[in-house]
C-alpha cells in the first residue's frame, strides 16, 4: 500500500481516537466533576455556616458566664451591705473574715474596703497600703455616689496597676458609705480567656472607648487603645474578618464580638480562619482528591476502551476494505468474463470460416493438383501457417471461454494431502529437467475437505507451472508445498512457495487481473491466475500472494471444509482418494 | 455413410456454405439454411438423416430449434455446432436429445466422424422401429398399411 495513504489512515485513526476520547471524557467526566465540585462548594458553605453558628453559640455562652460572674459579685457586695452595718464591717476581723470567705475557693477579689461619704478609707483588707487614701475625687467615687452601684473600667489608681472595682453604696442612719471590692485582674483574665478556641484563638474585652480590659495576647497590651475599633453597639454576636501580617505571613482572622450588658464591655473572640475551618478544609481536600482520583481512573479507562474500540474499528475497516477489493476484483472478473465470452464467440465464427476455407482449398488441391513446384510448396506452407495460427487463436479463445465459463462444480470429499502428493508427482518430472526440486510439508492430521478436485487440480497446476517458470533464469530452485489448518479452524491452508525471480511491487496487485502477463507476446494469455482466482472464489476459498524480487513468491490458498451451500447442492458424496488426476 | 442427407443450420452464411461444399465433396447430400425457422420448414418437407445445428442464432436459437425438431418425431439425429463452447448449454442440448456437440472451429474430419456416428444411431433407431412394426404386422396383418405411415 502507498506510504502516504498509510500515513493518512494513521492520522485519521489518531484523530478518531482523540475525538472519541475527548467526547467520552466530556460526557462522562463533566457531570462527575460538576456534581462533585457543586457538592463540595455546597458542603463547604454548609460546614462553614455550622462552624460559625457553633462559634457564635460558644461566644454567647461565654458572655453569659462573664456577665454572671460580674453580677454574682455585685450581688454579693449588695448582700453584705444589706446584712452588715458599717460598724460591724469596720471591725477589721469581720471584713477580713468576709474577704476570706469570698476567696475561699478561688482568689476572686484582690482586696475589699469600706469608704465613707467623704471618700476616706475606713476599713481595708488587701495586699496594698491604701487605708489612708481618700477617694473623694476619683471618677468611680462620683459614679457610685450618683448611681448607687458601679463597676468600673480598668484603671491604674493608687496602686499603679491595671484593675477594676465594684462598689455599692448603703444609706445607714442618714450617712452613706461604700463597700468596694477589687476583682483579681489575673483571675478575671483567666475567666475571660477560658473559652479554649483552638491554638490561635484569642479572647479579650474592650470598653466603650476601645481600651483593652484584658490582655489581647498578640496584638497589644491591657489598657492600650485597640486599633480599628468603631464603638458601634449591637445586639447579639457579630462576625467580621480582617487580614493580619504581610506577604506570606498574612493570615485571615475571623472576629466574633458581643456586648456585655453591665458594664458595657465588648467581648471579642478572635481566631485564624484557617484553624477554625481546618476540618472543613481537610474534608474538602479529601473529597476533592477522591473526586479527581475517580476522574483520573475514568480517564484511564476511557483511553483504554477508546483505544480498543478504535483498533476494532480499524480491524473492521481493513476487513471491509479487503472485501471491497475482492468484490471489485470479482466484479472486474465477472464483467471481463462476459466480454471474453462474447469476444470468444465472435472470433470463433471467423476462425471456423477460415478453417473451412483452408479445407476447401485442400479439397480443391486434391482434385486439381498444382503443377508448379514452387507454388505448390508455397501453397502447402501457407495452409500450414493458417492451420497453426488458427490453432493458436483457438487456444486463446478456449482459455477465454474457461475464464468466462461458470460451470457447475462437482463437489467431492477430497483428502488434500493425497491430492497434493499426486499433483507433486505429476509436476516433479517436468520440474526436474529445469533443476527444480519439490519439498512438501503436509499436515497429516488434516481432515478431508468438500471441494471440486478437477478445479483444485487446475488451480494447483497453474500456480506450480508459474512457480517453475519463475526459475527460468536461474536453472535451479525449490518449490515448497505445505498444508495446515486455518487459523479459525474452519478450513485448510495450502501454501506454494518458490525460490524464483519474484514479482515486482508494481505488478503484485495486478497478478489476478485478466490478460495481465509478464511473459513475452504469444507465451501466455495472462488468464491463468485470473481463472485460479475465479475458481478459488467459486469454491468459497481465498487466494493471496506475497513476493520478494530476491527471495521468490508465496501463494496462500485457503479452502473451507465445506464449500458454499449452493455448490453443495450440486455436489456428490464421493470420496476423493487419488488416481483422479488427468494426465 | 455416403449419400446421407444432411441439413446444415447456421446464421454464418459463409461458414454454412463452405461446410456444405466440404460435405458435398465427401459425397453427402447437403441442404444449407441460415436460421431455425427455415430448418423446421425444410424438415417438414423432406427427411434428413442428420441435422448440424448452430447453438447461437438470432430468432430461434439452437435449443429452441432442437425442441421443435424433436416435436416433429422424425428419425433424425441432431449435432450441435457452436462457437460458444458452453458445457452447460451442451449438456442441456444432449438432455433434450441431441446426439453430440462440436465447438467451432472444427476440422471437417472431426465433423464427418460425428455425422457418421449420428447416422448410425439414427439408422439403428429406424431399424428397430421397423422391426417392431413388422412384428405387429405379423401379429395383426390388418396393420400392414401402418408400415407406410
Amino acid at each position: 500500500m502507498d506510504q502516504s495513504l498509510e500515513n493518512k489512515k494513521k492520522t485519521q485513526y489518531s484523530r478518531l481516537f482523540r475525538r472519541f476520547t475527548f467526547l467520552t471524557m466530556i460526557c462522562s467526566l463533566s457531570p462527575l466533576l460538576l456534581a462533585g465540585w457543586a457538592i463540595n462548594i455546597h458542603y463547604s458553605r454548609f460546614a462553614k455556616e455550622r462552624m460559625e453558628k457553633m462559634l457564635q453559640a460558644r461566644v454567647e455562652y461565654h458572655r453569659k458566664i462573664i456577665e454572671f460572674f460580674l453580677k454574682e459579685n455585685r450581688t454579693r457586695l449588695e448582700f453584705i451591705t444589706q446584712t452588715h452595718s458599717i460598724v460591724s464591717l469596720t471591725k477589721k476581723d469581720r471584713l477580713s473574715h468576709i474577704f476570706k470567705t469570698i476567696n475561699r475557693d478561688s482568689w476572686i477579689l484582690t482586696d475589699i474596703g469600706i469608704i465613707d461619704e467623704n471618700g476616706d478609707h475606713t476599713a481595708y483588707v488587701g495586699p496594698y497600703d491604701l487605708i489612708d487614701k481618700n477617694y473623694f475625687n476619683t471618677f468611680w467615687f462620683e459614679e457610685v455616689m450618683e448611681k448607687g452601684s458601679y463597676t468600673s473600667d480598668m484603671f491604674m489608681g493608687f496602686r499603679k496597676e491595671p484593675h477594676f472595682i465594684m462598689a455599692v453604696i448603703k444609706n445607714e442612719n442618714g450617712h452613706r458609705w461604700i463597700l468596694r471590692a477589687t476583682i483579681n485582674t489575673e483571675w478575671f483574665r483567666s475567666l475571660v480567656e477560658d473559652v479554649r478556641i483552638g491554638k490561635t484563638g484569642e479572647v479579650y474585652i474592650l470598653n466603650k472607648k476601645g481600651i483593652y480590659q484584658t490582655s489581647p495576647g498578640s496584638d497589644g497590651e491591657i489598657m492600650a487603645l485597640a486599633s480599628g475599633f468603631n464603638g458601634e453597639i449591637h445586639d447579639g454576636v457579630k462576625f467580621r474578618f480582617f487580614e493580619t501580617g504581610v506577604g506570606d505571613s498574612q493570615t485571615r482572622k475571623i472576629v466574633c464580638e458581643t456586648w456585655l450588658r453591665d458594664p458595657k464591655w465588648l467581648l471579642v473572640v478572635r481566631i485564624d480562619e484557617a484553624e477554625l475551618f481546618e476540618e472543613v478544609r481537610h474534608a474538602n481536600r479529601a473529597a476533592l482528591i477522591s473526586l479527581h482520583l475517580s476522574a483520573l481512573i475514568i480517564f484511564i479507562v476511557i483511553v483504554f476502551i477508546t483505544r480498543h474500540m478504535v483498533s476494532v474499528i480499524k480491524k473492521r475497516d481493513d476487513e471491509v476494505e479487503r472485501m471491497n477489493r475482492q468484490l471489485m476484483q470479482t466484479g472486474k472478473l465477472a464483467s471481463i468474463g462476459e466480454l471474453s465470452a462474447g469476444v470468444a464467440h465472435e472470433i470463433n465464427n471467423p476462425l471456423a470460416i477460415i478453417t473451412t476455407e483452408r479445407q476447401l482449398l485442400q479439397d480443391m488441391e486434391k482434385r486439381i493438383p498444382i503443377t508448379d513446384e514452387i507454388f505448390e510448396k508455397q501453397f502447402a506452407g501457407s495452409l500450414n501457417q493458417i492451420d497453426t495460427q488458427v490453432l493458436r487463436c483457438k487456444h486463446i479463445t478456449r482459455n477465454l471461454m474457461k475464464f468466462a465459463r461458470r460451470t457447475k462444480s462437482v463437489i467431492e470429499t477430497v483428502d488434500i494431502n493425497v491430492f497434493l502428493r499426486e499433483v507433486i508427482d505429476l509436476m516433479e518430472r517436468e520440474a526436474k529437467s529445469d533443476g527444480i526440486s519439490f519439498k512438501s510439508i503436509l499436515d497429516g492430521k488434516l481432515q478431508p475437505i468438500m471441494s471440486d478436485p478437477s478445479q483444485l487440480q487446475q488451480v494447483l497446476l497453474n500456480i506450480i507451472n508459474n512457480a517453475i517458470a519463475a526459475h527460468e533464469d536461474k536453472g535451479y530452485g525449490m518449490i515448497t508445498i505445505a498444508t495446515c489448518l486455518s487459523k479459525d479452524k474452519t478450513g485448510i491452508v495450502i501454501t506454494v512457495k518458490d525460490t524464483g525471480n519474484g514479482i515486482k511491487d508494481e505488478d503484485i496487485e495486478k497478478v489476478f487481473d485478466p490478460f495481465f502477463t509478464t511473459k513475452s507476446p504469444g507465451q501466455g494469455t495472462g488468464l491463468g491466475l485470473s481463472i485460479c482466482y475465479s475458481i478459488v472464489k467459486q469454491l468459497g476459498g481465498n487466494i493471496d500472494v506475497e513476493s520478494d524480487v530476491e527471495k521468490g513468491t508465496l501463494f496462500t490458498l485457503t479452502f473451507p471444509f465445506k464449500p458454499p451451500e449452493d455448490l453443495l447442492k450440486h455436489g456428490g458424496g464421493r470420496l476423493y482418494n487419488g488416481n483422479n488426476i488427468k494426465h | 455413410m455416403i449419400g446421407s442427407k444432411i441439413l446444415l443450420v447456421d446464421d454464418e452464411e459463409i461458414f454454412c456454405d463452405n461446410m456444405a461444399k466440404l460435405l458435398q465433396n465427401r459425397q453427402y447430400k447437403v441442404t444449407a439454411v441460415y436460421n431455425g425457422e427455415s430448418a423446421i420448414r425444410a424438415l417438414e418437407k423432406e427427411n434428413f438423416d442428420v441435422v448440424v445445428l448452430d447453438l447461437k442464432m438470432p430468432g430461434m436459437n439452437g435449443i429452441t430449434t432442437l425442441k421443435e425438431i424433436k416435436k416433429l418425431g422424425l428419425f433424425t439425429e441432431t449435432l450441435l455446432l457452436t462457437g460458444h463452447g458452453s458445457v452447460d448449454a451442451a449438456i442441456e442440448a444432449i438432455r433434450l436429445g441431441a446426439y453430440d456437440f462440436l465447438t467451432k472451429p472444427c476440422e471437417i474430419d472431426e465433423l464427418v466422424e460425428k455425422i457418421e456416428g449420428a447416422w448410425r444411431k439414427k439408422d439403428e433407431a429406424w431399424k428397430k422401429d421397423l422391426e417392431e412394426k413388422l412384428k405387429k404386422v405379423v401379429e395383426s396383418p390388418s396393420d400392414v398399411f401402418k408400415l407406410f405411415d
